[in-house]
């Protein structure tokens, strides 16, 4: 019995002790299975679950004008994703995804870029970028597997389509695709950075640890005054609905210093929705449009005339013909004048004045002056995407080139005209323009403007200015006449090339008007642009010439410019003495 | 070999060591778990710190919406019924600008 007894024990100690070596065995395999072999999977699998190295977005510089009023700055938002479950098909995937389609406003072309991801096996496939944080925390409140967000940043115009061109626009992902958000790209948009985020068993985070600093973009200050901008912008639109003029720019600068208060275009575009519908939309025709000026360009040929010394003031011209012929083609009046004297060809804007005083100035001397105002070449104003215009060189000349002293046979933009206009109004200097006023508080560490070069001589240039006063006072420039200020300014008509007839058309015209006002001490220098204004009414003086004189007249009230008071009408009240007691 | 009898004083000694393990334990392992839950509570703060400085920053942006001067101007002119000055209802500080007709 005993023997039995120590038989059975003896079986089922040695079963137990092999029942526990092949235990031992199998979590001694285990471990080393766990351990050795499939340490570093496991490893990383750990460190996934429990630690997230997390890409840090910058915060995208904010732009301001040169008051301190936001015009760009970016704001979080959140882009979802869907990162699918391997073991589903991909149409029970699909099916995930179509449940966000009205939560989202996820269009038909969306579902299929998604649906093609999908097929594809993607992990990763975005469903809708930059959505209100709100909206997507609604979106996670579906509790959709595979669903996720990511934080990102969204760049906010406030003032909607205020200063678009100026502005520009970014992409996607936040790099700068026009204006000022592109000429100030690596400015605005710092540096990422990386944060080590610790987490618990149930995903909570517990611990940050900055791996590497974001470093913000830095803020950015224009020149631009966000009034005047406004004021330009308004007064545009209205000349625009009131001409039917294809397009139309303003510019707006403080001649003295070059800085841009305003660039206005019509048509334009929002920002917030960049890039814009119409191509032509985003067009800033102030820099990046060239075209024959016209009339206005004779201010260099004004210029030309006394700097040189070839042309007297008191130099009279026979203009009673109407017409000239140069290169063997007419050059005809807008209206019969009589004899002018010099300044009289600039009051009354005659094209055959302007072309005998050419003649006498000569060729070179006239080419010379046009590349000392730096026609053909850019002006350098801090905006992408600058044209140069087109000035041929005078080896090219033809026998009608001559016709550039009434502004043909040239190519210009806007900014290139004003800031010839410029060089009057800065008694000879030009100076480049500038949009931007720096990066530090206030724009004090912005960038120093160069050294401005001497084109005119001071007494040229305040002749020519007071020619142009004139020009407003008396001449082809009234409507532009402001009460209280005293302006100088030249209008512009130039008809457009008809390409299709390989002639200028009669019909169709660029209007324009440049100036500069108070004209003795200038505030604000200006020039507008208006593209094939249609009706009876279609020259530089009759519909660019009030556009001045309206947006003139806000925006130096706006400055506190006050007007020169009438001599005759200013009344002084006297006191009668009184008696000391 | 020889069985040596514990001493009571090798025991408390030893009883001792072990209570002290277990209060340097129990600690630690508080320690830890405090640590844990501030640490809960400083990210939770710096999460709402940098939310409300987003929230400051969006603030600041819908009201440079609202006061835009196009929409200033719409309700100045359509709800207000504001109109531009007319000459000479502009005063300028410093500036004699001439009144229509002022007495002798």
């Amino acid at each position: 019995m005993r023997g039995l007894f120590s038989n059975g024990m003896r079986t089922r100690a040695l079963a137990l002790a092999m029942v526990l070596a092949v235990w031992f065995v199998a979590a001694f395999g285990r471990l080393v299975h766990l351990q050795i072999l499939k340490h570093g999977r496991l490893k990383a699998e750990v460190l996934e679950q429990s630690q997230d190295d997390m890409e840090v977005l910058p915060k995208r510089g904010t732009i301001y004008d040169r008051n301190g009023k936001i015009l760009a700055r970016s704001l979080p938002a959140s882009s979802v994703f869907f990162s699918p479950l391997k073991s589903e098909s991909a149409s029970a995937q699909m099916e995930q995804v179509v449940r966000l389609k009205d939560r989202l406003g996820l269009s038909e072309k969306d579902l299929s870029r998604i649906r093609t991801r999908l097929q594809k096996k993607d992990t990763f496939i975005w469903i809708k970028r930059k959505i209100d944080p709100e909206a997507a925390g609604r979106v996670m409140g579906l509790n959709i597997k595979g669903i996720f967000l990511q934080d990102e940043n969204k760049r906010a115009y406030p003032l909607g389509t205020l200063a678009a061109h100026v502005l520009g626009g970014v992409g996607i992902d936040d790099n700068g695709l026009a204006g000022v958000e592109l000429q100030y790209d690596r400015l605005l948009e710092g540096e990422k950075g990386r944060r080590l985020i610790l987490r618990d068993a149930r995903r909570r985070s517990y611990q940050f640890e900055t791996l590497k600093e974001a470093v913000p973009g830095k803020d950015l200050y224009l020149t631009i005054d966000e009034t005047v901008q406004y004021i330009a912008e308004t007064e545009l639109e209205k000349a625009i609905a009131a001409c039917g003029a294809d397009w139309g720019t303003v510019i707006i600068s403080d001649p003295k210093t070059g800085e841009v208060l305003a660039i206005a275009n019509r048509p334009v575009y929002d920002p917030n929705d960049y890039p814009p519908a119409v191509p032509g939309e985003g067009v800033n025709r102030a820099i990046q449009h060239t075209f024959e000026p016209g009339s206005t360009f004779k201010i260099v040929t004004a210029a030309a005339a006394r700097e040189l010394g070839k042309v007297g003031l008191g130099e009279t011209y026979d203009c009673r013909e109407g017409s000239i012929s140069v290169g063997g083609s007419p050059v005809r009046d807008h209206k019969l004048q009589g004899i002018l004297s010099f300044p009289e060809v600039f009051i009354e804007s005659s094209n055959v004045g302007a072309i005998k005083i050419a003649q006498e100035i000569g060729e070179r001397n006239l080419f010379q002056m046009i590349k000392a105002f730096r026609f053909g070449e850019r002006t350098g104003i801090d905006l992408p995407g600058e044209e140069y215009g087109i000035c041929r060189p005078l080896s090219s000349w033809r026998k009608s080139s001559l016709r550039i002293a009434i502004g043909y046979e040239i190519s210009v933009t806007a900014v290139q005209l004003l800031g010839a206009m410029n060089v009057f109004a800065a008694r000879g200097r030009l100076i480049r323009p500038s949009i931007s006023l720096g990066t530090g508080v206030g724009g004090l560490s912005g960038p120093v403007n160069q050294e401005p070069l001497k084109v005119l001589s001071e007494g040229t240039a305040s002749e020519l200015a007071e020619i142009f006063k004139r020009v407003v006072e008396e001449g082809t420039g009234l409507p532009a006449k402001l009460e209280g200020f005293e302006i100088a300014g030249k209008t512009g008509t130039a008809q457009k090339l008809d390409e299709e007839l390989g002639r200028y058309s009669s019909a169709r015209h660029l209007a324009s008007f440049v100036g500069f006002v108070p004209a003795d001490d200038p505030v604000i220098s200006m020039i507008i642009v208006l593209d094939e204004p249609k009706g009876l009414m279609q020259y530089g003086g009759q519909v660019a010439a009030p556009v001045f004189r309206d947006i003139s007249a806000r925006v130096l009230r706006y400055l506190r410019a006050a007007p020169k008071p009438k001599a005759e009408t200013l009344v002084t009240a006297k006191m009668a003495k009184a008696s000391r007691p | 070999m020889v069985n040596r009898k514990t001493s009571p004083k090798e025991i408390a000694l030893g009883a001792a060591f072990l209570l002290l393990l277990l209060v340097i334990v129990t600690f630690y392992i508080l320690y830890q778990a405090e640590a844990i839950q501030l640490g809960y509570r400083v990210a939770g703060l710096e999460d709402r710190v940098t939310k409300l400085k987003e929230e400051i920053k969006k603030l600041e942006t819908k009201k440079a919406t609202l006061l835009s001067l196009r929409r200033v101007e719409r309700i100045a002119r359509e709800d207000l019924g504001l109109t531009d000055p007319k000459p000479g209802q502009v005063l300028y500080e410093g500036v004699d600008i001439p009144r229509e007709k002022e007495g002798p």
